[in-house]
């Protein structure tokens, strides 16, 4: 009884003993894992993580761990992929491949949860993180120990669906767990219930994170920066955040109503006694279709600034390309059931939301001419962001042009759930998001980290990347239309084979592309020294996290900045030409007051991650631990009254002073 | 490196369209090669949405490769204009060209939804559409033909050139879709409800059928086989399964009931009254907590 109270369902037999892949993985992780602790052990880097990292409410260092969780689970994902591109190669005719069918169904489950949660969503936090508060000439976000109360949700979140690869499973449903088929009755295992969980957290994580920027981005922006003089990134950030405002509740709602239906025998989705399957697969695009425009929009935002800074010139349209953000913003909310035209709506619903979604083309379009115009007649330095934006245009526009096939009913008929669908939606996530998201990361990765990332692994990267794609996904278009459905871990019919072996080695090209950024990262940190950003702006940019030293020191600015133009940065340089940097010291110092580090953010989201972990697996004294846990946590942190502290005129003055120095040094070797 | 690069890159390429080309050699199948009206019409809609699309997609590619060449810094290129910013002609040439192709596209789908609605039977045919009933059962499909008191497993025979009308629900197994791919438009199936689907093939042959909507671990198993044939073969194909020992009982309905893979095709000479809108009815009717099949599979769904 007890021990039923304490383990609930957890017994031994949860862990997959006998899948030498799934045993195999755990043996790496742990491996790993052990190896990490032994290294901070070894220098006696506990307390330095745990004070500065893990307590942080510094904007700049949760940026990088966003970055550092995204990265990890990318390699994640990136399994994933490789073993479902090695099986769909092999699984022809009489053969069913290396992975029972029910481990695949897992794997292509896990692959989509983890790609747009806990992938594109952190990576996308972290470059917001790392950029929005400098950007709009800020000392931090609104609300600092929220922002790592977010961080450590979705980090939470991550590590339950992590931890579902070894004990018990995850989900087998796809990625949106679509009723029926993820209710008890056809589910009966705690793999949906992992699934609740853990986007039930890095849910919550999500939502707050996005509160937490509206207000930055609307309260925090310095002097001077009316919101038509903002950098176009935060526009970009500001949109999406109210997407994700508008968006994620729905989807807290959708999966608590799922819950009720697997722990307390409710009818919301069942395909019994009223439950109405529909009902779900509406909730869950009205959050779906708006996230994939929370991951672009930031997106369009990078290549934005960008594209003006690589160019050395201003942003076209700028006007334009904000109203047609806003006009993206609002569609994105009329779209949803383009998703599925085939549930049989009707002609007259399927006709309104196909014209609906084709419309979005039009902002869209109007965006990448703008883009275009911004170059021709500039001065294009080909450095590694700006290559990724070059690539980003065509495989965008050509995922794009799907999308709209796609977006006319008759023609999603016939695609519908095909390969082609799996192909036009990985070109615009990956043309659009990754591409927009790999090019953010090299252009502020000197502004987080003090040094540039080397270039040459960067471009082979960049090819292998690029090549792999094209390689990975055109057959599959090709198969798509010729009646090859997503989703199958074999087929009787050998016409499929050589394409899908094609796709196979397109991925391997992928694969070969991340290792070099790996690569690419590993020979950065090895030659920092001579990769060093000593002038804080090494791309000649723009906006203002390009006047602050590189890593930004603690407190941001100095002296909050003034702003009278867009560009602020580069009006300021065109008018300063030549000159020394003596004008850019200021006359005094004054104190700044800034928020002390807290651990409450790690210990709420540990219990929360104990709730979620207990009622996976229905242990009610856990559970109660993890949920008397999270108020406790909540209610002690309330009583700290004195939150900040204030850095001394004396420190700011030198860190200071030390920047400027180097910045002259600089000038004086040119 | 280099070298080595563009030596990859190219023997990449050259495998890509030697692909392509082996391809061409043979038949396509699926859309691209449709043998019913639906699915020519679809492919025509396919490709002319494109070719509209192209309108504005090729400048775009062509235009970033140009601009990205042309105006690169060691280019030396004297005309930049770093200020250069607005211009209402180009602006609004912009939102008005893909404004244009979009409202002649917004027609397009609008008349064509409506026109080839799957509820809705096609226009053009005098005589009444021929009646199939379709039940996706755990990953296997069941075809009963109500005129002829007949049903199948795994295979569907129909006429060429007659317009057939199918009904479709589910049973037993999650949310489905069937699909003909060269004949055109798939639908879900769905427990309590009957979705309707209005296909004509246009040419005799055997085609592919499927379960496109992934529904458990038996998914990629549920396919069936399409023989489409002329009037003459049809009528002696109805008789000839009229004649065939296996009746379609409760009992054996129960029996398929229950999860299989891979199921070899089966046919009826007899089928209950009514089974399929017993079946929509039973889950149309249902309360309590548990499944109404839950009896039939205790445990069994995910062995």
């Amino acid at each position: 009884m007890i021990s039923h109270l304490l383990f609930g369902n957890l017994t031994l037999d949860a862990i997959p003993f006998h899948s030498g892949i799934i045993m195999g993985a755990f043996a790496f992780m742990m491996l790993a894992t052990f190896a990490i602790l032994f290294v901070i052990t070894y220098y006696r880097k506990w307390s330095y993580i745990w004070y500065e990292w893990v307590c942080s409410v510094d904007h700049k260092k949760i940026g990088i761990m966003y970055l550092i969780l995204g990265s990890v689970m990318f390699l994640r994902g990136i399994s994933d992929m490789v073993l479902m591109r090695a099986q769909q190669a092999i699984a022809a005719g009489q053969y069913h491949g290396y992975l029972p069918a029910d481990h695949f169904d897992q794997i292509f489950t896990a692959h989509g949860v983890i790609m747009i949660f806990f992938v594109a969503m952190p990576f996308m936090f972290g470059l917001m993180n790392v950029a929005i508060p400098l950007q709009i000439g800020a000392r931090d976000v609104a609300y600092p120990y929220l922002n790592s109360l977010s961080f450590w949700l979705t980090f939470v979140g991550a590590m339950i669906c992590n931890a579902s690869l070894v004990i018990g499973d995850f989900a087998a449903t796809g990625w949106l767990a679509y009723p029926p088929l993820s209710e008890t009755y056809y589910s009966p295992t705690v793999g949906v219930d992992y699934y609740i969980m853990s986007l039930q957290i890095a849910g919550v994580g999500t939502l707050l994170a996005g509160i937490n920027f509206i207000v930055t981005i609307l309260k925090m922006r310095c002097p001077g920066m009316t919101p038509m003089k903002m950098p176009i990134f935060v526009w970009s950030v500001l949109c999406s955040m109210i997407l994700v405002v508008l968006a994620f509740p729905v989807l807290t709602v959708t999966l608590a109503l799922l819950a009720l239906d697997r722990y307390l025998g409710m009818h919301f989705f069942t395909d019994f006694a009223g439950g109405n399957v529909m009902m779900y697969i509406n909730l869950i695009w009205v959050w779906g279709h708006p996230e994939v425009y929370i991951l672009i929009l930031p997106a369009f935002g990078i290549f934005s600034e960008i594209v003006a800074t690589f160019s050395q010139k201003t942003l076209f349209g700028y006007t334009t390309m904000v109203w047609a953000i806003g006009v993206i913003t609002f569609l994105s909310f009329v779209v949803w059931l383009h998703h599925f035209f085939t549930m049989g709506a009707g002609a007259d619903v399927n006709t309104f939301f196909g014209i609906a979604t084709m419309v979005i083309a039009i902002p869209t379009g109007v965006k990448i001419f703008n883009w275009l115009f911004t170059m021709y007649k500039g001065r294009i330095r080909l450095t590694t962001p700006m290559l990724w934006v070059t690539a980003f245009f065509t495989t965008f526009a050509l995922g794009g042009m799907t999308g709209v096939m796609m977006a006319i009913p008759p023609v999603d008929f016939q695609v519908h759930n095909s390969v082609f669908l799996v192909a036009h939606f990985h070109n615009v996530i990956i043309g659009g998001v990754l591409f927009g998201y790999f090019a953010g990361f090299i252009y502020w990765f000197p502004k987080a980290f003090g040094f540039k990332l080397d270039e040459k692994w960067g471009k082979a990267a960049f090819v292998l990347w690029v090549l792999g794609f094209y390689v990975a996904f055109m057959p599959l278009y090709v198969v798509g239309l010729e009646g090859f459905m997503r989703r199958n871990d074999h087929y009787s019919n050998y016409y499929f084979q050589p394409y899908l072996i094609v796709a196979a080695l397109g991925g391997g090209l992928i694969l070969l592309g991340i290792l070099c950024q790996g690569i690419q990262l590993i020979v950065s940190f090895t030659n920092r020294e001579l990769l060093r950003d000593h002038t804080g702006d090494p791309w000649d940019g723009r906006t203002l996290e390009w006047s602050l030293a590189s890593p930004a020191p603690l407190y941001n600015f100095a002296v909050i900045p003034k702003v009278e133009t867009l560009d602020a940065l580069w009006a300021y340089k065109q008018e300063h030409l030549g000159e020394s940097i003596a004008h850019l010291k200021p006359q005094h110092y004054a104190p700044i007051h800034l928020p002390k580090n807290t651990p409450a953010g790690c210990i709420i989201a540990i219990f929360a991650g104990i709730l979620g972990f207990a009622l996976v697996w229905h242990m009610l004294i856990p559970a109660l631990i993890g949920f008397l846990g999270i108020i406790g946590s909540v209610i002690i942190k309330s009583f700290y009254f004195d939150p900040e502290y204030e850095l001394d005129e004396a420190t700011i003055k030198k860190t200071e002073l030390a920047h400027f120095k180097e910045i002259a040094e600089c000038k004086a070797i040119r | 490196m280099t070298i080595n690069k563009r030596v990859l890159s190219r023997i990449f390429i050259l495998s890509f369209f030697a692909l392509a080309l082996a391809s061409c050699g043979s038949h396509f199948i699926g859309v691209l090669n449709p043998k019913g009206i639906i699915a020519s019409e679809e492919r025509k809609l396919l490709f002319n949405t494109m070719a509209l699309m192209l309108i504005v997609v090729l400048p775009v590619i062509i235009m970033s490769i140009a601009f990205i060449y042309h105006y690169q810094i060691s280019h030396r290129v004297q005309d930049y204009k770093p200020n250069w910013s607005h211009s209402y002609f180009l602006e609004s040439l912009w939102w008005g060209i893909p404004c244009a192709i979009i409202f002649v596209l917004a027609i397009i789908t609008w008349k064509k939804t409506f026109e080839y609605d799957p509820f809705r039977p096609i226009p053009g045919f005098n005589e009444p559409p021929m009646t199939v009933q379709v039940i996706a059962l755990p990953w296997k499909w069941l075809f009963i033909y109500p005129e002829y008191n007949i049903a199948t497993i795994n295979y569907l025979e129909i006429p060429v050139g007659r317009q057939v009308e199918y009904s479709i629900t589910t049973d037993n197994v999650p949310m489905s879709a069937f699909f003909i791919p060269q004949l055109g438009s798939q639908i879900y199936t769905m427990t309590g409800m009957r979705s309707q689907l209005h296909l004509v093939a246009t040419s005799t042959g055997q085609f592919d059928g499927m379960n496109t909507q992934f529904n458990g671990v038996g998914f990629s198993d549920m396919h069936f086989m399409v023989n489409v044939v002329n009037e003459t073969e049809m009528a002696q194909w109805v008789k000839n399964t009229q004649k065939s020992s296996l009746k379609l009982t409760v009992a054996k309905y129960t029996e398929l009931l229950k999860p299989t893979l891979n199921d070899q095709p089966l046919f009826f000479s007899s089928v209950p009254a009514n089974l399929f809108n017993d079946v929509i009815k039973l889950y149309m009717n249902s309360n309590g907590t548990t499944h109404p099949r839950a009896s039939l599979t205790e445990g069994k769904m995910n062995d």
